[in-house]
């Protein structure tokens, strides 16, 4: 029984990306992620609230941050494609969404790095997990950007 | 071959007992306004508070962070 318990705690921990853990080639593809930089993976929402707060200090960081280093990458998990291109354009609209985003309708890229809430933040380097922020945080931006500047030393 | 069946029909019954959890991406319908506690009857809400303030002699404490995602 203590057996079983573990082997299904060990497994759902093993389905889910961990800080440490390198992402799939299906997930570098899907991405179009490179080991020359940076990248930081949003996980958002039309109808997560904490989201569409966060969202427009992650295009602030996105804004300051040098391209060539760093890339902010938007996956928007919403089920309805629709919901989610007339939420990315009222952003847009506002100037408070300026990176790439992918959409996820199929939740398949989502269900890969398995977050254990929303908004959630994966920071990948060398197609590695190095850090994961979940859930909103006050000043997001200034923590990013302070992570940043840990991850470039 | 009773107490076989027995187990075997328990061993199904459990199966049967199997909930998913629900994913953190998986919450748009718990995330509508709609699922708060007295959704849409702000009145009744206000005079339900009036009462609670007035018992507990204190204000506040009633809300809940974030939108009902699963964040925070």
């Amino acid at each position: 029984m203590r057996f079983l318990i573990l082997t299904l705690f060990l497994s759902s921990l093993l389905f889910s990306y961990q800080e440490g853990d390198t992402i799939s080639q299906n997930i570098q593809t899907k991405l179009n992620i490179k080991e020359d930089k940076i990248y930081i993976i949003d996980f958002f929402a039309s109808w997560c609230k904490s989201c569409k707060k966060e969202i427009p200090y992650i295009s602030k960081v996105h804004q300051t941050v040098d391209a060539k280093q760093v890339e902010i990458i938007g996956i928007d998990v919403d089920k309805d494609i629709e919901k989610a291109k007339s939420f990315q354009k009222e952003l847009k609209a506002k100037n408070t969404l300026t990176f790439r985003v992918i959409n996820d309708p199929q939740n398949s890229i989502v269900k890969e790095f398995n977050p254990i809430g929303m908004p959630a933040l994966f920071y990948i380097q060398n197609n590695k997990v190095v850090h994961t922020i979940y859930g909103a945080v006050d000043n997001i931006d200034k923590i990013i950007l302070n992570d940043l500047k840990r991850l470039q030393k | 071959m009773i107490k076989s069946a027995m187990i075997l029909t328990s061993l199904l019954l459990f199966t049967g007992c199997a909930i998913t959890d629900v994913q953190p991406w998986e919450k748009e319908t718990l995330a509508k306004d709609t699922m708060t506690v007295n959704a849409g009857n702000s009145l009744f809400t206000k005079f339900e508070n009036h009462i609670y303030f007035s018992k507990e002699g204190s204000k506040g404490g009633g809300g809940v962070a974030g939108g009902g995602c699963g964040c925070n």
